[in-house]
């Protein structure tokens, strides 16, 4: 295991989303399932952020702001989609100012389904992109390397 | 003796030729000519008299009437001058003084004075050379400034007439005028130079002849002629009563009977030198000097006028001993100024104020170190007044050339220098760093003076000391960092300085880093010296070997800062503005709310805290009593004590840790194991948290992953130097650390601490990201909160140590030598400690300027920008701070016996556990209530036990 794997900071999104899966994304770091147990911390700011979590779908209006946010995070990072809304667009899918899921946006590398997608989701969803996680560090390492 | 006419009268020359001379080339040629001249003779001048003792010179009596009556002409011209002035323009005040003058000098000359002559009217020491060399190449260097300055100033002024010939006359005329007061041993000659500098400066202020800038010439004048008065009283009161008119038989005779009859000119002549270093509540005049052009602003704060004012002060410092009346007026007045101006200092927003603000604060220290009058604090008033002349000269000159270029003398419109002027920034930079943080010059004094007044029990010296200083930190610290600020690719707006100006400002730059680097050695062949002759005793306060370490780290800052500083092969990203970015050199982003807005940021003024409004009146009214009182107690009432030292207590201080290789050990021994005990600290808090909260928490070492997984992060900064910015912190820490559990000197510790703590404010204020500017002003804040407190835990260790039966020393080793633990004389100063603990351990409720818990609302406060390998140097520095500042902690229960070294851990992790509940029971407050709270803890705590520590000596131990 390397080093990245043990502390996935993550940064948490909400776009255009009922707030159901926010909330289980905040139960998540509660006592009941405690993910700093793995040494996730929700951090609040991209440019220490490692994991990526966006909540609700896609729109006109915060697609630039996904972007951006995903733009500030600093390389090797994960973006994990969570709940059916960020995943494809979910019950939203066909509304007038709906884009659709992340990836309309950006890559997503862990897609967590469910309406609300439940914390246990969450969580092995972020144990997921861990996984990628290492896998492009050690891409980057390799290509630090070379270029070096 | 050529030596000192040539000194005085070659500037007068220069002043003559640049009165005939009309043509702007010949003028620049001339006055670059003469002023090198001025800088060699001085410098020979310094070079002949190096070492030697105080050697006097006799005038052939012939001579002697003549000069005396030349000086009587001068006098009466300066007199005449003033009158015609006062009538022109229809003030009644001055004219009313200006003949009290006149005829005060008349009715002496002619009644009094007449037919006593001098066996020797010149004197030469080694403060007379330090004080030659200030004016002979600071403030010639001044002049060659003022040359290209007055080209831009009569272009962007073209109402006003060209007088630039008068301007330059007078400049020179000064320097004429300030050699003769340092030279001269004749009181009377010392005041005709005194009266000619009061009148100098009073052109050079009215010299744009606006409505404000009379005024204000006025009013320096009536002050100053106030002092004049007293000056002169002060000779006839000494001349009626047979005491000795040479100034150094005078200081002799004084200190060494302590008559009665010295009491009444001693006062005077200490006010005469008040009023004229601009102390409260005579500041006034310096601040409204501002209205005139800067090389005048320049030239009366660094190397002139204030300087004659505190030359007196410290010339007559050894009377202070004997005169307590006189002592006590001038170190209250002093500490007071210093206090008062420096908080003022916070409110502005004009970069001139500021400075003159500063100025008065530290003529405020120097004027009380000189009062306190012991050789060590002596010894720390003369380096106050060099490298306050070589500094606050290089940030005059600075100043009035961003002023020409960028429109404005406002802090707020500085923003982003550091891209648009980036040589001039680097110089500002320096100056300002050398005015309030170690190692520079300025602070290695204070640092002499805090020792000083440790060592003499000066209770309200020292508590207006460390609040004074706290202020300083917060209104340098926000100024830098405004110039810090780092925006991409802007054009650069310095190509058109004038070549006259860089010489000057480098000239400057160069000395203070000279000063700073050899430091110790113009201590042993300057000012000890001087001590030894005259108080028979060196008066070094700070061991040699943190002497050298101040001077390395000098020379690395500044070789980095102008060597490699911005050059850096990292991506370059944007700052993160919490929106979408529409342009980011801007700050101009797309909110939630829609529509483009602009994010600014200002520096903090907390105008209802320190404003002018608030503080001007009590600050006037204390001082004026203060000094009235002096003065009527010295007239009237117990007038010296006759021939003994006065101080209730004088502490030998004792230096324990003069070793190097100890030095060494501890630094190379904290760099391994602080990290990782620090880590390991982390690690416990994380957990213990966890369990707090009803958690199980991450593993023990999840701070150790994290700083791992930082490091493997890409290399990406907002800027190239916050990453070194940072790592100078992280080293600074290191080295802070080592010093400490090294056993060497705690005040060093504590400033390497601050110097650490402003690198990291200066790295979160380049990323010109308006989160991390909140973050970096909050932790300047946090750094004025907390620091008062810190250095009253010094001062009372240094007293606790002596009365435990130890030997007083700043030096952490001597808590080991002692029967008892540092805890029985020191519970006030632990509790405080405790207080502020939570702000330096980063814990709610201080946790302003970042927490490690998810406050989301400012982002990340001052880590905000900061990523990767630069993130991971700041959470080890945090590391080996908390493990420090547990030390601290620790110290105050180690004694001689080695098995308390295991009673002081268990002390120290148990106010870690405290410090863990108060983190997890207590909301984040307001920055007010920080403020506010830390310094109430801060005075009472220092009040009450440096007061108590020193009563107990006074009382029982004496």
């Amino acid at each position: 295991m390397s080093s990245v794997s043990k502390s996935p900071w993550v940064i948490h999104y909400d776009g255009s989303s009922c707030n159901g899966c926010d909330i289980e994304v905040l139960a998540a770091l509660t006592p009941l399932y405690d993910v700093e147990r793995f040494g996730i911390i929700n951090t609040g700011n991209p440019k220490h952020a490692d994991i990526f979590l966006v909540t609700g779908s896609v729109n006109e209006q915060n697609i630039a702001v996904i972007k951006e946010i995903y733009d500030q995070m600093v390389e090797p990072k994960v973006v994990v989609a969570c709940g059916v809304c960020a995943c494809s667009g979910g019950i939203f899918h066909d509304c007038y100012n709906v884009v659709g899921g992340v990836d309309k946006a950006i890559p997503v590398d862990v897609y967590a389904p469910g309406c609300a997608v439940r914390p246990e989701a969450i969580i092995d969803a972020v144990v997921q992109g861990i996984g990628i996680l290492e896998q492009k560090s050690a891409a980057l390492a390799a290509a630090k390397k070379k270029g070096a | 003796m050529e030596m000192i006419v040539a000194l005085i009268m070659v500037p007068c020359v220069a002043a003559l030729l640049m009165l005939a001379v009309r043509n702007d080339k010949a003028r620049d040629a001339i006055a670059i000519g003469f002023a090198a001249l001025i800088g060699l003779l001085s410098i020979v001048f310094a070079g002949m008299y190096l070492g030697a003792s105080p050697v006097y010179f006799e005038l052939p009596h012939e001579w002697s009437g003549f000069l005396s009556a030349v000086n009587v002409a001068i006098d009466l011209t300066v007199g005449v001058f003033v009158v015609c002035y006062a009538v022109r323009y229809r003030r009644l005040l001055p004219l009313v003084l200006a003949l009290i003058q006149i005829g005060v000098c008349l009715w002496f000359e002619l009644t009094v004075q007449h037919g006593v002559h001098f066996e020797s009217q010149m004197r030469v020491d080694q403060l007379t050379v330090i004080m030659a060399l200030i004016i002979g190449i600071v403030g010639s260097g001044i002049c060659v400034y003022g040359l290209g300055y007055m080209k831009d100033f009569q272009a962007h002024h073209p109402e006003q007439k060209d007088r630039r010939p008068w301007f330059f006359a007078i400049m020179f005329a000064f320097l004429s005028a300030m050699f003769n007061i340092v030279l001269s041993d004749n009181m009377a000659w010392i005041y005709t130079a005194w009266e000619v500098t009061t009148l100098c400066s009073f052109l050079l202020i009215g010299f744009t002849k606006t409505d404000e800038a009379l005024n204000n010439a006025f009013r320096q004048i009536v002050m100053n002629m106030l002092g004049g008065i007293a000056f002169q009283i002060a000779i006839v009161y000494a001349a009626l009563n047979g005491l000795p008119l040479l100034f150094s038989e005078f200081l002799t005779a004084g200190s060494a009977s302590g008559a009665a009859l010295f009491a009444v000119p001693v006062a005077l002549l200490a006010f005469a030198g008040m009023t004229k270093a601009a102390q409260m509540p005579f500041h006034t005049w310096l601040l409204g000097a501002m209205v005139a052009p800067t090389p005048t602003s320049a030239l009366l704060h660094s190397s002139t006028m204030v300087k004659a004012g505190v030359f007196l002060l410290v010339k007559l410092s050894p009377l202070f001993l004997v005169f307590p009346a006189a002592s006590v007026m001038v170190v209250l007045v002093g500490g007071l100024t210093f206090a008062f101006c420096s908080f003022l200092a916070i409110s502005q927003s004009n970069a001139k104020r500021v400075l003159a603000y500063s100025t008065i604060a530290n003529l405020g220290l120097i004027t009380a170190c000189a009062g306190v009058g012991t050789p060590e604090t002596v010894w720390a008033a003369i380096f106050l007044v060099i490298f306050h002349a070589v500094a606050k000269s290089l940030l005059f000159l600075c100043v009035g050339t961003a002023e020409h270029h960028i429109g404005s003398r406002n802090i707020e419109d500085m923003d982003e220098l550091f891209e648009r002027m980036p040589r001039l920034a680097r110089f500002m930079m320096l100056g300002i760093m050398c005015m309030f943080i170690a190692p520079f010059g300025m602070l290695v004094s204070k640092w002499a003076t805090l020792v000083s007044f440790s060592s003499t029990g000066q209770v309200v010296l020292l508590i207006l000391l460390a609040f004074g200083s706290a202020a300083t930190f917060m209104f340098w610290g926000k100024w830098l960092g405004k110039l810090a600020g780092i925006a991409a690719h802007r054009e650069s707006e310095e190509l058109t300085v004038h070549r006259t100006e860089w010489v000057a400002i480098v000239l400057m730059a160069l000395l203070v880093v000279v000063c700073c680097v050899f430091f110790p050695s113009i201590s042993s062949m300057f000012v000890e010296p001087y001590l030894l002759s005259v108080f028979g005793s060196f008066g070094a306060t700070i061991g040699m070997d943190n002497l050298l370490l101040m001077s390395i780290i000098v020379a690395f800052i500044v070789v980095v800062m102008f060597g490699t500083l911005g050059k850096s092969k990292k991506k370059i990203v944007a700052p993160y503005m919490a929106g979408i970015t529409v342009d980011s050199n801007r700050r101009v982003f797309k909110g939630a709310l829609g529509g483009e807005r602009e994010a600014t940021s200002r520096n903090w003024y907390l105008e209802n805290v320190f404003g002018e409004k608030v503080l001007d009146g009590p600050a006037t009214v204390i001082t004026a009593v203060v000094m009235v009182a002096g003065l009527a107690i010295s007239a009237f009432a117990a007038p010296g004590v006759s021939g003994e030292v006065s101080l209730p207590m004088y502490a030998q201080l004792t230096s324990l840790n003069e070793n190097w290789l100890a030095t060494i050990i501890g630094i190379i021994a904290f760099v391994i194991l602080g990290p990782i005990v620090g880590c390991l600290l982390a690690g416990i808090d994380r957990k213990i948290t966890a369990r707090m909260q009803g958690r199980v928490g991450p593993p023990l070492l999840q701070p150790y992953y994290d700083v791992r997984k930082l490091i493997a992060k890409d290399d990406v900064s907002v800027n190239t130097v916050e990453g070194t910015y940072i790592t100078f912190a992280l080293v600074f820490t290191l080295i802070a650390g080592g010093v400490f559990f090294a056993g060497g000197n705690f005040l060093l510790c504590v400033f390497l601490v601050t110097l650490s703590a402003l690198f990291f404010i200066l790295a979160a204020y380049s990323a010109r990201s308006v989160y991390s500017e909140v973050g970096a002003d909050r932790e300047t804040l946090q750094v004025m909160a907390y620091e008062p407190m810190v250095l009253v835990v010094a001062v009372s260790m240094f007293l606790g140590l002596g009365v435990l039966g130890g030997l007083p020393t700043f030096d952490v080793a001597g808590v080991a030598n002692t029967p008892l633990p540092l805890i029985v004389a020191c519970v006030p100063a632990f509790l405080g400690l405790l207080f502020i603990l939570t702000i330096k351990l980063r814990k709610s409720p201080f946790d302003l300027s970042y927490s490690h818990h998810a406050h989301q609302e400012l982002v990340k406060g001052i880590t905000t920008e900061m990523s990767g390998k630069t993130l991971a140097k700041v959470e080890i520095m945090h590391w080996c701070e908390s493990v420090l500042f547990l030390g601290w902690i620790a110290m105050f229960f180690v004694w001689n016996n080695p098995v308390s070294i295991a009673l002081a851990v268990i002390v120290a992790l148990a106010t870690f556990f405290l410090e863990i509940w108060i983190d997890n029971n207590f909301a984040r407050v307001k920055w007010q209530t920080c403020l506010k709270l830390s310094w109430i803890v801060g005075l009472v705590a220092g009040i009450a036990n440096i007061g108590g520590l020193v009563a107990y000596i006074f009382l029982v131990l004496v």
